[in-house]
């Protein structure tokens, strides 16, 4: 059911949000002691949320999101509820202020069900990461649900959550959707608040949405987006309406695929059914334009060098003094900081740091940091060159669907290197979304992802959900 | 001397801003601990910087004060390293695109050039129970906002580096960017200085020296590593590049940290703030809202007031007292009259008293009024003196002080005309005289006039009423 479906049944008491929340913590109970893709479970807060949100309904005074039922990516703050970015450093931080965008679904009187499972600090692609353990694909629990919103990727296909709000860095949002079969929003940097999203790379992270449709991505998004005073990287460009171009014709869209999006790196079925999806645009008549990025194969190393420098410095705050795991040991302040974040940090985290503060360093910053801002603007500019030609950008999500649990996780390069088809969006700061075009032989999801123009995410939520109302959905096994 | 000294200068001064320069916790000194902390100060999880538009137009203020160009773009940088009194672990500051580069202050018969002036937060403070065995975080400094003024090594002597420190706070005072006290901290001087041989064109090595809170500690500690460094290579040996902290008790400087030991402080874009754009049309408008500055007031007093250079300088080296002077100025502009009541027996009682201008009991009107009382011959000079002195102990208006006091002098006109015409009467012959041209002989008039009226008559009017007397009879 579709989130304004929804909401026309709550609003005219076809059903009320105590049921509704009910059914979802009793889901939840059942299949999430196997998937586990949430970390904390707000039984009680959701219960006392759906009473108040029943209240305003009855009273006529539903708003978008009154009563609607979602899961929040573990990194986002909440006020009262622990917030632990599934790192033992933040175990048991509790954090006394709401993230922007919390306030925002507060102020509508959303219920929230509970904070989604993910790679530590949202460093990984497999969810595997996290120190409260790793989440299970909802069509093959063998499976990585990928990453790192992987616990709100599983909850949304798993109908544990009628929606979720996750974060992407460089493919954290679109990458899980696409493995786990469900539709990722991220919208342009600066549309969506970051304040209250504890940060991973602050210039590439972007809060964004995981829900069952392209349509429910949008409806979410003209909620919760809007320049914020407490985040001056917000834009006023940010313009709302993001549902604004559903329905209209698809004909004259031109769709530019840029050729190094479909090399050999990228699984045969995937570019199949990516390419695929491209044929029934163009029977939609729309125009398919070939198009070229010639720094494609920089982008991952540019990433991995922002990114990771960010992170080190992002991550320096976690020293056992204020809040987070303190260590029993350690007789000085560089022993006591030292010991509390060997113990506090998983190794992915380590080895983000690590890379980080060595291209920061005096010597090598210039070989590093400074070149990969370099590959930044060229990728940019090689952006607006192709979407002179075109409207939006088609790409796979990821080279592969799921693959199992231990398969690359001891393998960082390969596993860094299987970002290549979502970093970029991250790197130019543009939307995009990420929908199920077919599954492979095993029946695990295959996506593709649209990319727009800075802002312009009205025009790929309508091709995707003209796509997704002519597909075959596959519901999940669990 | 064998060696010359080559000295330059790295000053933080604390902006007096409403609030703090990356979030709306006040800034202010003292009250109770972590009294002024947010989520953002003590850099919670998830919390963003917003930067505060008053610090980007104070410290532009600072540069125009300097003699900077005020950069229409400019923007902020992480410099990382760990300490608890820093909460996010690093600290923003401008690295590669300063506000204001390119000054010039002129001192003594030198040119000192700043290389840059720019933005930074405050870190906190650790407090040490030894008792206890406890260190405790103080996050109340944290973020407060300052500014880093660099100069070249440009200095030369000691005293170059003392007036030139005295001018720039002085500077920063009339600016209103910064109340610049050394010993309360507000103002900070950290000074690297190597030596090199007499006739040698190349700069040895340096040494930082921090933790100075005086200009007189400024002094001593360049003197002593003159003495050290020139020691050392007296001795053959080297100077290490190295950060060394001056005991004020001791008078020396002690080694903190060495090159080596030094932090890699990774510096890179704060990806949390935008870069910061200033026009041309917003530099001029800042431009002209700065506040008059010491040098122009100084052309103002000698060339306008035509006060003695060195009471100029006295007075405008006290903002708060030359601010004083201005008000009661602009009541009664009789310039050097003022300047010498406040220079003098203001300027004494202050002393006796140890109060500051700011918290006299008493108003520049006030002084205004006790000189016009003086002018208009309603009080004699020494009376002025001690209505000063009253009013420094018990406040009150020069006029009550006077009439309590019995300090006004009488104002007897039609008596002394009598008095005046029965002298002149009386010494026909001598009047004759003076009409003659011996115009000496006025004074003998004035002493048989004074002698009948009695003391505690107003010369002033005895005299004016002569003269009128003794050109009325022509």
């Amino acid at each position: 059911m579709s989130l304004k479906d929804l909401r026309e049944k709550l609003d005219s008491h076809d059903l009320s949000v105590q049921e509704l929340t009910e059914s979802y913590l009793k889901k939840i109970k059942k299949k999430d002691k196997t998937l586990n893709s949430y970390i904390t479970i707000c039984e009680e807060e959701a219960k006392k949320d759906a009473k108040a949100a029943q209240e305003i309904i009855d009273k006529g005074q539903s708003k978008a999101l009154t009563g609607i039922p979602l899961s929040i990516k573990d990194n986002i703050c909440t006020k009262g509820i622990k917030t632990t970015c599934a790192s033992k450093m933040l175990d048991d931080f509790v954090p006394f202020y709401d993230a922007t965008v919390m306030e925002k679904l507060n102020s509508e009187n959303a219920v929230i069900l509970g904070k989604t499972n993910m790679d530590e600090f949202a460093m990984g692609a497999s969810s595997c990461t996290s120190y409260f353990g790793r989440v299970k694909n909802p069509y093959n629990t063998d499976c990585v649900p990928g990453g790192s919103s992987g616990g709100a990727a599983a909850s949304v296909a798993a109908g544990l959550c009628a929606a979720a709000l996750g974060s992407d860095t460089g493919g954290s949002i679109r990458q899980p959707a696409s493995f786990c079969g469900v539709t990722g929003l991220k919208p342009t940097y600066g549309t969506i608040s970051r304040y209250g999203l504890i940060a991973f790379a602050s210039s590439l992270d972007q809060i964004g949405i995981l829900a069952n449709s392209a349509e429910d991505t949008g409806y979410i998004l003209n909620e919760i987006y809007g320049y914020d005073l407490n985040d001056r990287t917000t834009s006023k460009k940010a313009a709302g309406n993001y549902l604004s171009k559903i329905g209209n014709s698809l004909k004259g869209l031109r769709i530019g695929i840029p050729k190094e999006f479909f090399s050999d790196e990228i699984a045969d079925e995937v570019k199949q059914s990516v390419m695929a999806a491209a044929e029934y645009f163009r029977s939609c008549k729309a125009e398919l334009v070939d198009s070229s990025m010639p720094s494609l194969p920089y982008a991952v190393s540019a990433y991995y060098l922002i990114s990771s420098a960010e992170a080190a410095s992002n991550l320096a705050r976690f020293d056992g003094i204020k809040y987070g795991h303190r260590s029993d040991t350690g007789d000085t302040y560089n022993e006591l900081i030292s010991n509390s974040r060997r113990e506090g940090f998983g190794d992915e985290v380590k080895r983000r740091i690590l890379l980080g503060n060595y291209a920061l360093s005096s010597g090598y910053y210039d070989a590093y940091y400074k070149n990969a801002s370099r590959i930044r603007k060229k990728i940019s500019d090689e952006y607006a060159q192709i979407f002179a030609g075109c409207d939006i950008i088609l790409t796979p999500t990821a080279p592969t669907t799921a693959y199992k649990a231990g398969y690359q996780e001891n393998d960082p390069v390969k596993m860094y290197l299987a970002d290549i088809c979502t970093v970029t969006v991250n790197i130019a700061g543009l939307p995009a979304i990420s929908t199920t075009c077919g599954y492979d032989s095993n029946n695990m999801p295959i996506g593709m992802s649209l990319i727009g123009k800075a802002f312009d995410e009205a025009t790929i939520i309508s091709a995707a959900d003209a796509f997704e109302k002519d597909f075959a959905k596959k519901e999940a096994v669990i | 001397m064998k060696y010359i000294p080559v000295i330059g200068l790295e000053i933080h001064a604390e902006m007096l801003t409403r609030s703090k320069v990356f979030c709306s916790c006040a800034n202010e000194f003292g009250g109770d601990r972590n009294d002024r902390v947010c989520p953002r100060c003590s850099g919670m999880p998830g919390t963003l910087p917003v930067v505060n538009h008053d610090a980007v137009t104070l410290a532009a203020k600072a540069g125009i004060a300097l003699g900077c160009t005020v950069n229409n773009y400019s923007a902020f940088d992480r410099k990382n390293y760990f300490y608890p009194d820093l909460p996010k672990a690093y600290q923003i500051t401008q690295f590669e695109f300063p506000i204001c580069t390119n000054g010039l202050v002129h001192v003594l018969d030198r040119d000192i050039r700043i290389n840059r002036i720019h933005i930074e937060e405050d870190a906190g403070k650790l407090v040490h129970d030894d008792y206890e065995g406890i260190s405790m975080a103080d996050y109340n400094r944290c973020g407060v906002p300052l500014i880093e003024i660099v100069t070249e090594p440009d200095f030369r002597t000691v005293e170059e580096v003392q007036v030139f420190v005295e001018e720039i706070a002085l500077r920063l005072k009339y600016a209103g960017v910064c109340d610049a006290k050394l010993e309360q901290g507000s103002l900070r001087v950290d000074v690297n200085i190597s030596i090199m041989p007499f006739d040698s064109q190349e700069f040895g090595t340096r040494a930082e020296i921090k933790n100075l809170n005086s200009i007189k500690s400024i002094g001593r500690a360049i003197e002593y590593e003159i003495e050290r460094q020139s020691e050392l290579l007296d001795k053959g040996q080297k100077v290490v590049q190295e950060t060394r902290r001056f005991n004020d008790n001791h008078g020396n400087t002690k080694a903190l940290r060495s090159k080596e030991e030094a932090h890699d402080y990774r510096y890179f874009p704060e990806p949390d703030i935008p870069p910061v754009y200033i026009t041309d049309e917003e530099i001029s408008d800042i431009r002209a809202l700065m506040p008059e500055m010491p040098q122009q007031r100084y052309m103002r007093y000698t060339n306008d007031y035509k006060l003695p250079a060195d009471d100029a300088k006295l007075i405008i080296a006290d903002k708060a007292f030359s601010d004083f002077y201005d008000s009661a100025v602009s009541v009664y502009p009789k310039f050097r009259e003022i300047s010498n009541l406040m220079l003098g027996e203001v300027n004494r009682n202050l002393n006796d008293t140890g109060k500051t201008i700011g918290d006299v009991p008493f108003s520049p009107e006030d002084i205004a009024e006790t000189i016009k009382m003086t002018d208009d011959g309603k009080i004699s000079k020494n009376a002025a003196k001690t209505i000063v002195k009253i009013m420094f102990e018990s406040g009150g208006t020069p006029e009550k002080i006077a009439k309590d006091n019995d300090l006004i002098m009488q104002d007897n006109s039609d008596e002394l005309e009598g008095i005046v015409e029965g002298v002149l009467s009386e010494n026909e012959e001598t009047v004759a005289a003076y009409k003659n041209g011996n115009e000496k002989l006025f004074g003998f008039f004035m002493g048989q006039v004074m002698a009948a009226a009695g003391k505690g008559t107003n010369p002033k009017l005895i005299k004016d009423i002569l003269t009128k007397k003794l050109s009325n009879n022509q």
